[in-house]
């Protein structure tokens, strides 16, 4: 894996670059938002959930929806961050919660519309393609082969997301 | 040489109407692309034949060549198209070899059509030559109109008798069995009826059929040896001559013309090739079979955003103080967060996450090493054998035991004295050993595995 991405990084532009410069800035201001030393469990587990969300989120952003995947994802965090935004208010929430389950509905649909002309070429597949619909973000509207394809990309994402957080782990242990 | 070539380009146009052959390409035994193109055969220079080329087409009447050029035209638009008018006599032979070519094309779509009306050509040409040949009295045929490609080589005349030449596959290449040759020809071509062209004709029209049975067979067997030799060299012979390599695979499979398995097709090549891309992406690829490289695909992508998250748990404390180690969050919803430490027995869900853990550590440890420590790191573990595992938990069990039953949070300092007691010294509190944990939760699995491994990594 790794020499596979020693030319990038060289590329100041490239994935792994962008995806670095992103998470450092959404980690320091996670950092200075709170103090480090939080022993609670409840902190720290949502202390998790932010840092988590904010690698997420930077990743898709460096790819800039170009693919299926990370529009899927921005999509998803933004509408789980506008549902808390608007907690208070039931209408929005209930507004946004509407349209991610009519988004659904119609994924699971045109799901089902391809596995119906699909299902007859490869039957194997179908369970294997379904749960990996389900681990790639978006990956419910379409097809074995884009889905295949948005396999590998989110594949590469996620490595060069690991690696970047393995080393920044490490700096900060040191 | 002039008018020759004119009219060789003539030729060339009538019978190839699609495609302007120059005529030093004419002579190409190689080309890769030759089935696209029909190979003409080239004009060969010789001189005593170019006058006597001169004057056959002089009294050739130009209505003899659409006559000539129909039948390629339905076999190359139109499968069904009935050969031609069969005012000619001798284009029995045109309709065996139309049927060929029609036949051909059924089972191979547009590239063997071509490559049959090669071959078509080139008998048609053989024929011509030959026609000429006897005519000149045996002079042979230079390449005149002919095109037999290497007849320029003086193959025709005088070698009549000898040249056939090329090993090709024919049976019986050599024009001594004059019949023999014959038949090979109409078995490779799978024309019963070549015998019709014997018929005299005393029309030049009709090249194809010279006057003498024998000459002709003797000259298609000089003209089917390079026959064989172009087609064989153009690459096109897909069930023309059996012995003939089949280097274009498609046109066997492309039973199917409907567009429907076409695009059917299509789709299983890109999802192969999709495939292929994943396989070089995920490290375990042994693709025995799409169904298990899936899966593969599909763990590696549950493992990666474990690794995720992971990291992102063991980077909330850069300081010692803090960032016990989780191993899994089984609700996101809740507030707990698991410990993996040697303590770690406060809820019923260490147990689970640990076993998910162990579960996929052993797994991943059987197919690669190095991903399974690089995970086992991933969550702030390592292996270690277990003598040293034993020693550390007697050395520690005393200490340890309050700490299991009193369900403190200061996971912190318990991990600081599990660590400090085992002599390995202020390394991160992010760092634990694994086996310890097993030895305390008594779960034995990992223990078997972790017979010999002993890195016991610092950050």
């Amino acid at each position: 894996m790794s020499p596979m991405n020693n030319p990038q990084d060289l590329n100041p532009s490239s994935l792994k670059s962008r995806f670095t410069t992103r998470f450092l800035r959404a980690l320091t201001k996670i950092n200075g938002q709170k103090p480090i030393s939080s022993s609670s469990p409840r902190e720290m587990f949502q202390r998790y959930r932010r840092i988590k969300v904010a690698a997420d989120k930077s990743m898709a952003w460096s790819v800039r929806s170009r693919r299926t995947w990370s529009r899927a994802m921005l999509w998803k965090l933004r509408s789980r961050y506008s549902c808390r935004q608007a907690s208070s208010s039931r209408r929005s929430s209930v507004r946004t919660s509407t349209i991610i389950k009519s988004r659904q509905a119609k994924t699971s649909h045109e799901k089902e519309n391809k596995n119906t002309t699909t299902g007859q070429d490869e039957v194997g597949f179908v369970v294997q393609a379904d749960k990996l619909r389900k681990l790639v973000p978006g990956g419910e509207a379409m097809d074995l082969c884009n889905l295949l394809g948005e396999t590998a990309h989110y594949i590469k994402c996620l490595t060069t997301q690991v690696q970047v957080m393995r080393k920044i782990a490490h700096f900060y242990s040191l | 040489m002039q008018p020759c070539s004119r009219e060789m380009q003539a030729m060339n146009s009538l019978l190839n109407p699609t495609q302007q052959i120059p005529l030093q390409d004419l002579q190409s035994n190689g080309n890769s692309n030759a089935h696209q193109q029909i190979q003409n055969p080239q004009f060969d220079p010789t001189s005593p034949h170019d006058d006597f080329l001169e004057q056959m087409l002089s009294t050739l009447p130009s209505c003899s060549w659409s006559d000539l050029k129909s039948p390629w035209d339905p076999p190359k638009s139109d499968e069904t198209g009935p050969p031609n008018p069969d005012n000619n006599v001798g284009f029995h032979y045109d309709e065996i070899l139309a049927s060929k070519l029609r036949q051909h094309q059924i089972n191979g779509g547009g590239g063997s059509s071509s490559a049959a009306a090669a071959m078509k050509m080139m008998m048609q040409q053989q024929m011509m030559l030959e026609g000429r040949a006897t005519a000149a009295a045996g002079a042979g045929g230079g390449g005149g109109f002919t095109m037999p490609l290497s007849l320029g080589s003086g193959a025709a005349g005088s070698h009549q008798n000898d040249n056939i030449v090329d090993g090709s596959s024919f049976k019986s290449p050599n024009h001594q069995g004059g019949d023999g040759s014959v038949q090979a020809l109409c078995n490779s071509f799978g024309a019963g009826s070549l015998h019709g062209t014997n018929q005299s004709s005393n029309q030049f029209q009709h090249f194809h059929h010279p006057q003498g049975g024998n000459m002709q067979a003797q000259n298609f067997g000089v003209t089917a040896g390079t026959v064989m030799n172009q087609s064989q060299a153009s690459g096109s012979t897909t069930g023309g001559t059996p012995a003939q390599p089949k280097q274009r695979v498609r046109a066997r499979r492309g039973q199917a013309t409907d567009p429907h398995s076409i695009a059917e097709r299509l789709r299983r090549e890109r999802i192969a090739e999709r495939m292929k891309a994943l396989q070089e992406l995920v490290p375990n690829a042994n693709k025995t079979d799409k169904a298990s490289m899936l899966d593969e695909i599909i763990d590696y992508v549950k493992f990666l955003q474990l690794q995720v998250k992971v990291l992102s748990m063991s980077r909330l404390g850069g300081a010692a103080a803090v960032a016990p180690l989780v191993a899994d969050m089984p609700s996101e919803g809740g507030g707990d967060c698991i410990q993996t430490s040697a303590n770690g027995k406060q809820t019923s869900s260490p147990n689970d996450s640990l076993t998910v853990t162990e579960h996929q550590v052993a797994k991943l440890m059987e197919e690669d090493m190095g991903s399974a420590m690089q995970y086992l790191q991933g969550k702030g573990l390592c292996l270690m054998p277990i003598s040293l595992a034993t020693a550390i938990s007697t050395a520690t069990c005393h200490s340890r035991n309050p700490m299991i039953n009193n369900a403190n949070p200061n996971n912190g300092n318990s991990n600081h004295l599990l660590l400090q007691s085992s002599g390995e010294g202020p390394s991160s509190p992010s760092m634990s050993v694994l086996t310890v944990q097993s030895a305390t939760v008594g779960n034995g699995a990992i223990d078997g595995s972790v017979k010999d491994a002993t890195s016991v990594s610092k950050p």
